[in-house]
């Protein structure tokens, strides 16, 4: 191919300013996604075809500005800097232009060639923002467009202008700062002329001056000297403004964005309420706000459990005439049986996938598109916190009681890898729809709703105590809730579905291999008639200490694979679906609590090994294997004295 | 230091009042996280909302609306308008 005609895009930018929507529009389904090496950040590449060239089109996380506090910053910088993309588009919203600008000048700092895409636009002049982009464009010096990417609008002018960005030449000025800090800038930019790096002088020259580590570990191996002489220079900087360097360039950085919001944006004055304002009013009370939100989460369950029961239950039939099918025409042998449960395998995935877990992304991603994502965080972050982290984490604990490998994985938009474990810990112990297959097929069947009610208040207890624990345990300090507050808009049904299709393709890699080769090992297992010899083994705890019958022993390790196998295969050894007849209610309630608890599923297991590593996936399954069965004990001696 | 009445901190606000931010008593990280958004001292700010059983704080920084833990929002100190 023409190297000519390939052009690297970078899109950057703060989350919620229409980022992604704009990569869906411009890459389509020609994506694929892969994590940053090495880590366990989503990385999101595409490419385009226009006019004759090829656009490699990268969606780089979004953040809040280029320091090194987290690890999405310190990749999307050392991408930009290291692989030096032809153009950078920085997605911008234009609702609130002066905080985005802040981001902005630090990509600038950076001396790539940068397009600033006003996105979101039409909701500016909705709300009587008016922006003069000749003006901006001019200060900024840099090409500004006006864009709807939900829309698709003004897409083509920004792909014109990363076509002229990449045949023209980058002779951009700098955006100058105060007296005092430029004057440091200038005396460091002669130490630095030197020194050999992929980095651009002035922007070294910044970043020593706002103390970032990354940059003063590196200088400090080449040449110490320098290290010293800025130090000089940040006291007497220091001295002139009363506080931290770094924080001077940072408030420095922030007055330049309130000018230039200054002299660019005028405001119509807000006159009257719009609806948005109301739903945001109604959302967020300190009453109203939690009444909307049980009603909006369970309607989303039950229309979801409803639907996705319904369709289950029609693929079941149909799956059991292929069984049937199988059975027939290859016999009944060892590698009939193994085949078949490496093709059970894959259809368990799709009646996970299909009914449940596909209708449950939709709702997800029209509430994320649609704004109210961040009012749930709002609402709860006081009850989270309790738990060590703060109020996104409950976005996690929803998508858990779809299911724990989306809920585990959703544990990314924590900032702290110390709050991504505990959240991905805690929703191991939500209940997911599967164990709600249990908890209802069984207790509130048999024993009563109030029993199996009861349950889902004990967990949530359980989950508040062991977020408890662990947040005092595990070493480091929470991290506080700061999150933009998006308005309400208009969801964009392509988006919606292109992130549904990304987070279903993610799921089915991570769970399909997992589940498809336990299965066939534990068939196997059980095809060598060593079952009984395990349930035997295993009888000191399910029959003396959790008063269960010795064949739950079995049940517990196909349970591993899917929870509700528990249910099922003990329908098939026992070969009736009246559980009453065969357990005792004090049996279904221990047995229950324990399938709860016990251990995550093995899809759920491999998202932990995947993100934290084997050790502490291995540590979090032999916990939770303990404390279930101690903690079943106790209900199951409890119980004695209720029944 | 002067003690001032109106220096209070963010979590003693009552909704829809709004002041200038004087300080932000964080480290330096949080505090350059907040220049970051937009927030330093002299900035304007307005409580939209202060939430139940003292949670978080909604406000509003140059036209842009932010959701801010309650530990943060005591570490905020604003002179009432």
């Amino acid at each position: 191919m023409n190297e000519d005609k390939r052009i690297n895009v970078v899109l950057a930018g703060h989350g919620n300013t229409g980022k992604t929507s704009v990569f869906n529009y411009l890459t389509g389904l020609h994506q694929h996604t892969g994590n940053w090496a090495g880590k366990t950040i989503e990385k999101l590449e595409g490419t385009l075809y226009y006019k004759d060239y090829t656009i490699d089109v990268l969606d780089l996380p979004g953040i809040y500005s280029l320091t090194t506090l987290s690890v999405e910053e310190l990749i999307a910088r050392e991408y930009i800097i290291k692989q030096k993309p032809d153009v950078v588009i920085n997605i911008v919203d234009s609702t609130n232009l002066e905080r985005n600008l802040i981001f902005t000048l630090q990509l600038l700092e950076l001396g790539c060639r940068v397009i600033v895409a006003l996105n979101m636009i039409d909701i500016a002049r909705k709300k009587g923002i008016t922006i003069d982009i000749g003006k901006l464009q001019k200060i900024l010096n840099t090409p500004v467009i006006p864009t709807i990417a939900s829309r698709g609008t003004g897409l083509t002018d920004l792909m014109d202008q990363v076509i002229g960005l990449k045949e023209g030449k980058n002779d951009r000025g700098n955006l100058t700062y105060g007296k005092e800090i430029e004057n440091c800038i200038r005396q460091l930019l002669i130490k630095l002329k030197d020194i050999e790096l992929p980095y651009p002088d002035r922007w070294i020259a910044i970043k020593l001056l706002e103390k970032d580590n990354e940059i003063l570990k590196t200088i400090r191996q080449i040449n110490p000297e320098i290290v010293e002489n800025t130090r000089c220079l940040e006291e007497k900087l220091e001295e002139i403004h009363g506080h931290d360097s770094s924080l001077v360039i940072a408030d420095e950085r922030s007055h330049l964005a309130a000018k230039i919001t200054r002299e660019t944006v005028t405001m119509a004055p807000h006159i009257k309420m719009t609806l948005n304002d109301w739903l945001d009013i109604i959302t967020t009370h300190r009453f109203s706000g939690y009444l909307v939100m049980i009603l909006i989460v369970g309607a989303m369950f039950f229309s979801v459990f409803s639907f996705g029961n319904w369709l289950s239950s029609a693929l079941d039939n149909v799956f059991r005439g292929w069984h049937e099918w199988w059975n027939n025409n290859l016999g009944i042998t060892i590698i009939a049986a193994l085949g078949w449960s490496a093709i059970e395998g894959v259809l368990a995935l799709v009646q996970i996938a299909l009914p449940y877990i596909f209708p449950f992304y939709i709702f997800l991603y029209f509430l994320e598109e649609w704004g109210y994502m961040a009012r749930i965080s709002f609402l709860m972050d006081n009850l989270m916190h309790k738990m060590g982290i703060h109020g996104k984490g409950c976005i996690s604990f929803i998508i858990g009681l779809g299911c724990n490998v989306p809920g585990c994985l959703s544990c990314r938009i924590m900032e702290s890898r110390r709050e991504r474990f505990i959240t991905a810990v805690l929703v191991t112990l939500v209940p997911c729809s599967a164990v709600s297959v249990i908890v209802f097929g069984l207790v509130g069947k048999y024993v009563g709703l109030l029993w199996a009610l009861g349950l889902y208040i004990f967990a949530i207890i359980l989950i508040f105590i062991a977020g408890r624990i662990s947040s005092r345990i595990l070493p480091g300090e929470p991290v506080e809730l700061i999150m933009p507050m998006p308005d309400y808009k208009t969801p964009n049904l392509k988006s919606i579905l292109y992130q549904t299709w990304n987070a279903l393709k993610e799921f089915i890699y991570i769970a399909a291999p997992i589940i498809i080769i336990s299965g066939i090992v534990i068939q196997a297992i059980n095809l060598a008639g060593w079952m009984p010899a395990i349930s035997s083994f295993m009888s000191p705890v399910t029959v003396n200490w959790l008063g269960l019958p010795a064949i739950t022993g079995i049940l517990l390790i196909f349970g591993i694979l899917r929870k509700e196998l528990i249910l099922v295969m003990l329908a098939a050894y026992l070969g009736t679906t009246e559980f009453a007849e065969v357990l005792t209610s004090q049996q279904m309630i221990t047995l229950a609590v324990v399938s709860m608890f016990y251990v995550p599923c093995v899809a759920t297991i491999s998202v932990l090994w995947k993100e934290f590593g084997w050790k502490k996936a291995l540590a979090v399954c032999i916990i939770e294997i303990v404390f279930a069965i101690l903690l079943a004990g106790i209900v199951n001696r409890f119980l004695n004295l209720v029944f | 230091m002067e003690v001032n009445k109106s220096i209070i901190s963010l979590t003693e606000f009552e909704d829809g009042q709004s002041g200038t931010i004087v300080s932000l008593n964080g480290g330096r990280n949080l505090t350059k996280r907040l220049a970051d958004l937009g927030i330093r001292p002299g900035t304007m700010i307005i409580v939209l909302r202060q939430s139940l059983f003292s949670g978080p704080v909604q406000v509003e920084v140059s036209g842009s609306k932010l959701v801010l833990g309650r530990g943060l929002a005591t570490k905020i100190l604003v002179e009432l308008k």
